[in-house]
C-alpha cells in the first residue's frame, strides 16, 4: 500500500475496486466504514453486489475484466472536465499529453458498452474521485488476478497521478495483501528477481554485496516464477522442490496440471503444520511450529513490520521454519554461516542486508509502529510513500488498452465463473477449517447464482449442479442469490476435499507477473442429482440450513 | 448479510411513496402500516428499513420502545386499563375482573393490559379498546362507562385568559374569528421584535414543566441563521394527572395553531409539527379538521395570514412513551431514532430537529401567545398574584368533588383551588395530601395546603409545580401506596438509558412495595432510600430521574408516622389510612 | 501572565487541554481516578452509567465528565466525598442487577471491568437487592456466549456494533427495567447481520458476553499468560493477545492499542486460533519409505534431505532446485529459504505464494 491503514478513515473519497473488503479484510473495512461515517464518499467497483455496497454512494457493477476500459473512461472524464491536478502533473508526472490523446476513444459510451456500467454512474464516480480533497484507491485480487492484471493496476495509478492523489495523506493506490506475511516474504527476498529489500539479483552491485556477506558467488541470472517452475517440473528441468507452508496443489489453478508437476519431481520437501494434500505427495515432510509457537515477524499490507511472539509450545518435535532450513544447510557442507542461536539473529542479518529494514530491530518493531522504508535506527518509518517525489524521478502515465479476458462465455460454456473468499473460510480452509465452530458457519462449498439464471437452468436453492470448464468439472450445491449479477457465478476454494474449485479455474497468466486469471473462467452449469455415497459427515455438512447467511 | 434480502411489500411501498417526501415522516409511516395491517409485519419493517436507510435492528429496537406499536397480529383488541394515580384510587383488580367479561359495546378479547395514564383522570377509569376510549368505568358500576367526550372546564367565576372563550364554541373557526382569533400573526409578521418583547414583558414561561422564559427561547431561535428551522408543539401530555392540553386542543385549537404560526413567522420557520400523544385519538381528528379549516381560510399555507411567507402545521402521533414528552426524546422520536433523551447542551434552540434551530413549546404555552399579543405582555403579567406573572391551568383529579381543569392566576393558594373552585373533598372526608406536577413534583401534605401555586413557593416546600397536574388523596388513603404508585409510573416510563434512573426507580418501587406490604422490612432500608434519592436526584441524565426523589422525600416529610409504623413491623395501617 | 486559553483546573491543579477534549480525558490524563462503565474510548461519549460524575464549579448538579467538553476556566473536582459516595452507591446498584454467583469471565478470562471497579470502590453485592435484569439467550452460534443475566445495559455492545463495525446487528429493545439486547426480531446471531467478529465481547464490561471458547477452560492448570502478537490471517496485520495456559493456546483477545486495528478483530482473528491445537498437527519429521510417509528422527530427515539435494545439485545443476516460501509463516523462515537457495543451491530459483 502506498499509504497506511489508519489513514483511510480520513479519506474524503474511497474507490474500492475488486475488493470484497468486509469479508476478506474486515478490519480495513472498519476504517472505510468509519470514513463513510465521517462523511466520505464511497464508490465500489465490483461485478458482485458485495456487502460493502451497502455503505456505498455508488456501485459500479462492471463486467469481469473490463477494468481498463472503465478506468480509462474515468480518466478521460476527469481531463475533459478540467478536473486534473495541473500543478502536480507539471511538477511530478510525465506523459500527460500522450495520455490525453490516447484516451480519445475511451468515451463514456464505449466504457458503458464494454463494462455494462451506466455512463452517468461512471461520470459521477470520476468526478467525485477527482474533486475530493484526498481520494484513496483500494484494490485486491479482483484487479490483479487477470491476464491484464498489470494494466488494471496501471489504469488505477493513472487516475491517482492525474489527480495528485499519490504521495499524500489518506489517498494513494493501495493493494490489500491477502495473507498475513505475503509482503514480508517478498521483503525477505523470496522472489526470483530480488534479494531481500527488493535489490535486483541482476544488479552487479547487489550481487557483490551478497557475495561479500555470504562468502559465496551469486547466480547473476534471475530465477523463474513459481508458475513457470511448475511447468519446468513437468518437463523435467526441475527435479527437486522445497515448499514451505503452502498447499500448492489446492491453491493453484488447474489442479490436474499442478498434480502432474509435483508428481514429476524426483524429490519434494514440504514443510508445514499439517499433512496437506501437497504434503501427501512429498518425500520428506518437516513439522513446522505455528505462529503461536515461535518468535519472529510479519509484515502486513501497509509495510508495517510487526513482532510475533512465542506463547505456546509446539506439539511433539515441531520446530521453527528458520531452524529447520538452517539445519539442512549445515549438513550440506556449506561454507556459508548458517549457525543461528535465535530468530532475532536471523532478523538482524536481514536488517543488515536490506536497506528498507536497515533501521529495524526486534525492539523497534515491538508495537508495530514502523512501516518500511526505515533506512536507519532513528528513522520514524514511512507510512506514506512517494511524498514530495518519486524514487525514479517522475511518475510515468501509462497508455493502456483494453484486453478482454482470455476466456469468455460461448455456447458451450455460457457463464463467467469468478472466485474469491468468504468471511469465515480463509483460503483453502487449513486454518479456519481446523478451528472450532467455523464449520457451523460455513458447512460446505456452494455456487452463487442469480435467480434469473437459476430459473433458466431449473435450479433451486440447495440443488446440486455440475460446473464444467475446458479444464475440469466439480459438483457442488447451489445458492440462489442476487449477489452475483446475471451471467456470472461465484465460488470459493475453501473445501478442496469436497469441491476442488481449481479443477475448473483458468491457468492463463498475466505475462508480466505470471499471476493466473483466477477471476475469470467460462463454465457451463447443469443440474444433477445429489451425489450418492457421501460419507455421513459430509452429508451433514452438505445440509446447511441456509448457505450464504454469513 | 441478512438485511440485503430483498423484500416485497407493495402496500408498505405505497405508504412510503406517500410519506417519504414529507417532513419527519417516520412515525406517520409506522402508524399507516399498523393501521393497514393491524400490526407491524416483519416484511413491512424490512422495507421501511431499506428505504429509510435505518438498520433493521435499530428500527426493530425503536419499535419495541413504544407501548402502542405491535409486532404481532391481534384480531380482537384487548382492554387497556389505566393503572396510575387517579385511577388506581379505585379497586382496579375488581374493575379488571368485571370488564373482562362485560359487554362494553365494542368487541374485545377479554384480556386486560395495564397502561400508563392516558390523560383522562377527570373521568376515571378510562378503558381503551382498539382506538376507542370509554370513560368513567368504576368498579361495581361499569355500566356507567360512556363513550369518550371532552368535558369543558368547570367555571371558577373569576377572570380567565386561555379559557376566556372556551365555552363559546371557538373550536369552530367562524366563532373563533368572532372572538378575535388569528390576529396575532399580523404582529409576528410585521414586527417580530415587538412580539418577542411583549412575550418577555408577559413573563410567560414554558408550561410543560421546565419553565424556561418563552420570549428568550423564541429570540434565540430567531437569531440563529441556520435552517430550516422548526416549530414543535409538545402535545405528548403524558404526566400522570395532567389533561390540560387535551382540553385546550379539543376546545380552542385555533389558539394553538395561531400561537405556533406566530412562532413560525417570528423565527422564519416554515413548518410546525404537533407531536400528539397517541392516547388522544379524538383530538387527532378534531385538530386535523381545525388545521384544514385554517389552511382553507389562508391562515396557514403558502401565504400564512397574508404575511407573504409560508407556514404549515402537521400532526405527528406518538406511540405511547412518557419520555417522549422530554423535548430531546421527542426530537429523536420524530427523527425515527431511539427515543432516548439527548445530552444537553446543545439545546434544541440551536440543535433541535435534524440538528437545526427549533422551538419546542407546550400546548398551553403556544395558546397563551394570542391573548398576550392581543392585550399586551403587561396585561398578562398583571394577571398573576403578587410578584407572579400570568395564569396557569391546573388539572385536578382524585378524591375531589369537581375534577377538571382550572385556569387560575399564578400564585393562587392550593387550598383555594381545591376547595373553592374544585369543590373540596368528598363528603365526610378530608384532604390528606396531593401529588404535584402529575407525580414527578412530589407530594404536598394537608398541613401545607395554603402554599401558593407558583414555582418558588412549591420549591420552598421541596416539591415542584411542573406541568400542573394535581391528584388529591383524602384521609382514607395510604400515602405509602400513593408514593409507590407514583414511583411505579416513573419506573415503567424510565427510558432505561441512564443507570441511576433505570435501577433507582426500580429499587425505589420495590422498597415502597416492601414498606407497604405490611411484612417486616429489611434492615437499613431507610438508608437505602436516602442513598438512592441522592444518586437519582444528583446524577440522573434527565428530568425523569432527577424528579423521582421528590416522591420519597415528601413522603418522609409529611407522613413519617405511616413509615414508622411499617418499620416497627406493625401490620396495622395507620389510622384511617387503609387501602380501599 | 499565562493566558487562560485552553486551561482549566482539575482538583486544584491548573492543566492545559486540547479543544474538543472531554473533562474525563483531561482528568484521567492528570491521573485522577474517574470510574466509568459505559465508556470506551473508541465510542462516542454516551453518558449513561453516570459513574464519571464530577463537580463543576458554578453548577448545581454534578456532570458526567465523559460527555462534558473541557472549557477554559472550568473548575472541576473529581473525587470529593459526596462524589465518591454516589459512585459507590451507583456501583452497588449495578451489582444488585446481576446474579450472586461467580462471574465466569472473571474466572476464566480475567477480571471483568465491573468486578474490577467494585473492588476499587470497595463495595460488594449487599444492598439494593431486588429483581435481576434480563435473561440469558440461548444462541446456537459457536462463538459468542450471551448471558444477559449479567448485562448492565451500558449498550457498549450495541454501540461498537454500530459505530465501529457498522454491522448494526444488535439493538437495544424495550425500555426502562424491561430493556434488552436483541437482534432484529430477536432471533439468533447467525440469522442476523452479525459477522461474529466478537467486538462486543471485548467491549462488554461484564460477563454478559463472553468467548465460548474461553469460558469453561478453567480446569487447565496454571496461570493465564498473555502474549502480544499479530493475527495470522489476511494482510491487515491486526494486533492480538495470545492467551495461553501451561504452554497451550486457550484464546485470543484484541490489543486495544494495536496500531492497525485499535482493538477491532474479525471472526477469523478472534475465534480462528485453535487450529494450532488441532489433533492432526505434524509432530515428527516424515520420510517416504516404501511409498509410505514414515516418522523418523530429525537427524535422519536432515541427513536424507541434505544428501538428496546435494545429488540433485550435482547431477542436474543449481536450477533443478526450486523453493517456494510461505506468505503466512514468519519472515525469518522466508529469509532463510532464499538464503539457502542462493547461497547453498546457488540459484535464484525461489518465489513465494503471492502468485496464487
Amino acid at each position: 500500500m502506498s499509504n497506511s491503514i489508519p489513514e483511510i478513515e480520513d479519506a474524503k473519497m474511497m474507490l474500492c475496486v475488486g475488493t470484497n473488503m468486509t469479508e476478506c479484510h474486515p478490519i480495513i473495512a472498519v476504517r472505510v466504514k468509519k470514513a463513510v461515517r465521517k462523511g466520505a464518499k464511497l464508490y465500489v467497483v465490483d461485478p458482485r453486489k458485495i456487502p460493502l455496497t451497502e455503505y456505498a454512494d455508488g456501485h459500479l457493477p462492471l463486467k469481469l475484466g473490463s477494468d481498463v476500459a472503465l478506468f480509462n473512461a474515468m480518466a478521460k472524464v476527469i481531463i475533459d472536465e478540467g478536473l486534473e491536478d495541473k500543478e502536480y502533473i507539471e511538477e511530478r508526472v510525465e506523459g500527460f499529453e500522450e495520455l490525453k490523446a490516447h484516451l480519445q476513444p475511451f468515451t463514456l459510451e464505449y466504457a458503458e458498452e464494454i463494462s455494462g456500467v451506466p455512463a452517468e454512474l461512471i461520470r459521477e464516480c470520476a468526478i467525485e474521485y477527482a474533486k475530493a480533497e484526498s481520494a484513496g484507491i483500494y484494490y485486491t485480487l479482483g484487479i490483479t488476478e487477470h491476464i491484464c492484471g498489470v494494466s488494471n493496476v496501471q489504469s488505477l495509478c493513472n487516475l491517482a497521478l492525474i489527480t495528485g492523489n499519490l504521495g499524500k495523506k489518506s489517498a494513494g493506490v493501495n493493494p490489500l495483501r491477502g495473507q498475513n506475511n505475503i509482503q514480508g516474504a517478498g521483503d525477505c527476498g523470496a522472489l526470483p528477481n530480488n534479494y531481500p529489500g527488493f535489490q535486483s539479483v541482476e544488479d552487479p552491485a547487489c550481487q557483490e554485496k551478497f557475495e561479500k556477506a555470504w562468502g559465496v558467488p551469486m547466480d547473476p541470472k534471475k530465477g523463474i516464477t513459481k508458475i513457470a517452475a511448475l511447468d519446468h517440473a513437468v518437463d523435467g528441468r526441475i527435479q527437486a522442490m522445497w515448499i514451505c507452508g503452502e498447499n500448492t496443489l489446492v491453491t493453484d489453478p488447474d489442479v490436474k496440471h499442478t498434480t502432474k508437476a509435483l508428481e514429476s519431481l524426483d524429490f519434494l520437501v514440504v514443510q508445514d503444520m499439517f499433512l496437506t494434500d501437497t504434503a501427501k505427495l512429498a518425500d520428506v515432510v518437516f513439522p513446522a511450529a505455528a505462529f503461536t509457537e515461535v518468535d519472529g515477524f510479519f509484515t502486513n499490507s501497509d509495510r508495517r513490520v510487526q513482532r510475533i511472539r512465542k506463547a505456546a509450545n509446539p506439539p511433539g518435535e515441531a520446530m521453527p521454519d528458520w531452524w529447520i532450513i538452517s539445519q539442512v544447510a549445515q549438513r550440506m557442507g556449506t561454507s556459508v554461516d548458517f549457525e543461528y542461536q535465535s530468530s532475532e539473529e536471523v532478523f538482524d542479518e536481514l536488517a543488515a542486508l536490506s536497506p528498507i529494514y536497515a533501521g529495524l530491530t526486534y525492539d523497534r518493531i515491538e508495537k508495530g509502529d514502523l512501516s518500511w522504508p526505515v533506512p536507519d535506527k532513528d528513522h520514524p518509518g514511512t507510512p506514506i510513500l512517494h511524498e514530495g517525489e518519486f524514487l525514479n524521478g517522475k511518475g510515468k502515465l501509462q497508455l493502456l488498452d483494453y484486453v478482454p479476458p482470455s476466456e469468455n462465455p460461448d455456447e458451450e460454456y455460457p457463464f463467467y465463473l469468478t472466485t474469491g473468499r468468504r468471511l469465515p473460510t480463509y483460503h483453502s480452509n487449513t486454518m479456519t477449517g481446523r478451528s472450532g465452530g467455523f464449520r457451523i458457519l460455513v458447512p460446505n462449498e456452494w455456487l452463487e447464482i442469480h435467480p434469473a439464471d437459476s430459473d433458466r437452468l431449473g435450479l433451486a436453492d440447495g440443488d446440486w449442479a455440475r460446473i464444467k470448464s475446458r479444464r475440469g468439472e466439480v459438483i457442488t450445491r447451489v445458492a440462489v442469490t442476487r449477489t452475483s449479477p446475471r451471467g456470472t457465478v461465484f465460488m470459493s476454494f475453501a473445501f478442496p476435499e469436497e469441491v476442488m474449485t481449481n479443477f475448473v479455474t483458468n491457468p492463463e497468466v498475466d505475462p508480466r507477473t505470471e499471476t493466473p486469471e483466477f477471476k475469470v473462467a467460462a463454465v457451463s452449469i447443469e443440474r444433477v442429482e445429489a451425489p450418492s455415497g457421501l460419507g455421513a459427515e459430509q452429508a451433514l455438512r452438505a445440509d446447511p440450513e441456509g448457505p450464504g447467511l454469513v | 448479510m441478512k438485511s440485503q434480502v430483498e423484500v416485497q411489500d407493495p402496500i408498505t411501498d405505497r405508504i412510503l411513496d406517500e410519506w417519504l417526501e414529507e417532513p419527519a415522516p417516520f412515525l406517520s409511516i409506522l402508524h399507516a402500516i399498523q393501521d393497514h395491517y393491524g400490526y407491524l409485519p416483519e416484511p413491512a419493517l424490512r422495507r421501511v428499513s431499506q428505504r429509510m436507510d435505518i438498520p433493521i435492528s435499530d428500527l426493530y429496537g425503536t419499535v419495541t420502545f413504544y407501548h402502542f406499536f405491535q409486532l404481532e397480529p391481534k384480531a380482537i383488541p384487548d382492554i387497556r386499563v389505566c393503572e396510575n394515580s387517579a385511577c388506581c384510587l379505585h379497586d382496579l383488580d375488581q374493575l379488571c375482573e368485571e370488564v373482562a367479561g362485560a359487554d362494553l359495546g365494542i368487541e374485545h378479547s377479554g384480556k386486560i393490559e395495564k397502561i400508563s395514564c392516558p390523560g383522562r383522570c377527570d373521568v376515571p377509569v378510562p378503558l381503551l379498546i382498539g382506538e376507542k376510549f370509554l370513560h368513567g368505568a368504576k368498579p361495581g358500576a361499569i355500566g356507567e362507562a360512556v363513550e369518550a367526550t371532552m368535558p369543558l372546564p368547570p367555571e371558577t367565576g373569576q377572570q380567565e385568559c386561555l379559557f376566556q372563550h372556551i365555552r363559546d364554541g371557538v373550536s369552530d373557526l367562524k366563532v373563533a374569528l368572532e372572538k378575535g382569533a388569528w390576529k396575532s400573526p399580523l404582529l409576528a409578521a410585521s414586527d417580530p421584535e415587538k412580539l418577542i418583547s411583549e412575550l418577555k414583558t408577559s413573563g410567560l414561561t414554558g408550561r410543560g414543566g421546565a419553565g424556561f422564559p418563552t420570549g428568550v427561547k423564541w429570540e434565540v431561535v430567531r437569531n440563529e441563521n441556520r435552517g430550516p428551522k422548526w416549530i414543535i408543539c409538545n402535545a405528548d401530555e403524558s404526566e400522570v394527572g395532567c389533561f390540560k392540553d387535551r382540553v385546550l386542543m379539543a376546545h380552542t385549537p385555533h389558539a394553538l395553531l395561531e400561537g405556533m404560526t406566530c412562532a413560525g413567522l417570528v423565527t422564519g420557520a416554515e413548518v410546525g409539527i404537533i407531536y400528539l400523544r397517541w392516547e388522544y385519538p379524538e383530538i387527532l381528528e378534531s385538530l386535523q379538521a381545525a388545521i384544514d379549516e385554517a389552511t382553507a381560510a389562508g391562515y396557514l399555507g403558502e401565504d400564512a395570514c397574508g404575511s407573504g411567507r409560508p407556514f404549515r402545521i402537521l400532526i405527528r402521533r406518538g406511540a405511547g412513551a412518557y419520555i417522549c414528552g422530554e423535548e430531546t426524546s421527542l426530537l429523536n422520536s420524530l427523527e425515527g431514532k431511539h427515543p432516548f433523551p439527548r445530552e444537553k447542551p446543545p439545546f434544541p434552540t440551536t440543535h433541535g430537529l435534524f440538528q437545526q434551530p427549533t422551538i419546542v413549546n407546550n400546548v398551553e404555552t403556544f395558546c397563551a401567545v394570542p391573548p398576550i399579543v392581543e392585550h399586551g405582555g403587561q396585561w398578562f403579567s398583571d394577571l398573576g398574584l403578587g410578584e407572579q406573572n400570568g395564569m396557569r391551568i391546573f388539572s385536578v383529579s382524585g378524591d375531589i368533588q369537581r375534577p377538571g381543569n382550572y385556569e387560575v392566576p399564578v400564585g393562587t393558594p392550593l387550598r383555594q383551588l381545591l376547595v373553592e373552585f374544585a369543590g373540596g373533598p368528598l363528603p365526610g372526608r378530608e384532604i390528606q395530601g396531593v401529588t404535584m406536577a402529575g407525580v414527578s413534583g412530589g407530594l404536598v401534605g394537608a398541613e401545607d395546603l395554603d402554599v401558593r401555586l407558583d414555582p418558588a413557593s412549591l420549591d420552598g416546600l421541596g416539591a415542584m409545580l411542573g406541568a400542573g397536574g394535581i391528584v388529591v388523596h383524602d384521609d382514607t388513603r395510604c400515602m405509602i401506596k400513593a408514593a409507590r404508585e407514583s414511583m411505579h409510573f416513573l419506573k415503567e416510563e424510565s427510558c432505561g438509558k441512564c443507570f441511576p434512573c433505570r435501577i433507582g426507580t426500580t429499587r425505589m418501587t420495590e422498597i415502597l412495595d416492601e414498606l407497604g406490604s405490611g411484612q417486616p422490612v429489611r434492615e437499613g432500608i431507610m438508608e437505602e432510600i436516602e442513598d438512592l434519592e441522592e444518586v437519582l436526584g444528583e446524577t440522573s441524565a434527565c428530568g425523569l430521574g432527577l424528579a423521582a426523589p421528590y416522591i420519597t422525600r415528601m413522603l418522609k416529610k409529611y407522613w413519617p408516622d405511616q413509615i414508622q409504623q411499617k418499620l416497627n413491623g406493625s401490620t396495622q395501617a395507620s389510622e384511617g389510612a387503609d387501602d380501599e | 501572565m499565562m493566558s487562560n486559553e485552553n486551561r482549566m483546573t482539575i482538583d486544584g491543579a491548573e492543566v492545559a487541554f486540547q479543544p474538543g477534549e472531554t473533562v474525563l480525558e483531561v482528568a484521567r490524563r492528570q491521573g485522577a481516578f474517574v470510574p466509568t462503565l459505559c465508556y470506551d474510548e473508541r465510542l462516542d461519549p454516551y453518558g449513561s452509567c453516570r459513574l464519571c460524575v464530577v463537580e463543576v464549579e458554578g453548577r448545581r448538579l454534578p456532570a458526567s465528565s465523559c460527555t462534558l467538553k473541557a472549557e477554559s476556566g472550568m473548575e472541576i473536582r473529581t473525587g470529593s466525598d459526596p462524589i465518591r459516595k454516589m459512585q459507590s452507591t451507583l456501583m452497588e446498584m449495578v451489582l444488585s442487577e446481576n446474579p450472586d454467583d461467580e462471574c465466569p469471565r472473571c474466572r476464566d478470562i480475567g477480571t471483568c471491568e465491573v468486578h474490577d471497579l467494585a473492588e476499587k470502590l470497595e463495595v460488594g453485592r449487599e444492598r439494593f437487592l431486588g429483581a435481576i435484569s434480563n435473561a440469558s439467550k440461548d444462541d446456537s452460534n459457536p462463538f459468542l456466549l450471551r448471558d444477559y443475566d449479567r448485562c448492565i445495559s451500558c449498550y457498549r455492545c450495541v454501540r461498537i456494533c454500530d459505530e465501529v463495525e457498522a454491522d448494526h446487528a444488535i439493538t437495544m429493545t424495550g425500555r426502562g427495567w424491561n430493556k434488552g439486547i436483541a437482534t432484529a426480531f430477536d432471533g439468533g446471531l447467525m440469522d442476523s447481520d452479525c459477522t461474529l467478529c466478537g467486538q462486543c465481547i471485548y467491549t462488554c464490561p461484564t460477563g454478559a458476553l463472553a468467548d465460548k471458547k474461553m469460558v469453561g477452560q478453567g480446569e487447565i492448570p496454571g496461570e493465564v499468560e498473555v502474549t502480544r502478537s499479530v493475527c495470522p490471517y489476511c494482510g491487515t496485520g491486526c494486533s492480538i493477545n495470545l492467551h495461553s495456559r501451561d504452554g497451550k493456546m486457550i484464546g485470543v483477545t484484541p490489543v486495544l492499542d494495536g496500531p492497525v486495528n485499535e482493538g477491532a478483530l474479525c471472526v477469523k482473528g478472534q475465534f480462528g486460533f485453535d487450529f494450532v491445537n488441532s489433533g492432526d498437527r505434524l509432530t515428527r519429521p516424515l520420510i517416504r519409505k516404501n511409498g509410505e510417509l514414515t516418522p523418523v528422527s530429525w537427524d535422519e530427515a536432515f541427513d536424507y534431505t541434505a544428501q538428496k539435494l546435494m545429488s540433485v545439485r550435482a547431477d542436474h545443476g543449481p536450477k533443478a532446485f526450486y523453493a517456494i516460501a510461505s506468505g503466512r509463516a514468519p519472515g525469518e523462515g522466508s529469509y532463510m529459504l532464499q538464503k539457502f537457495t542462493r547461497a547453498v543451491m546457488n540459484s535464484n530459483q525461489v518465489d513465494n505464494c503471492s502468485r496464487g
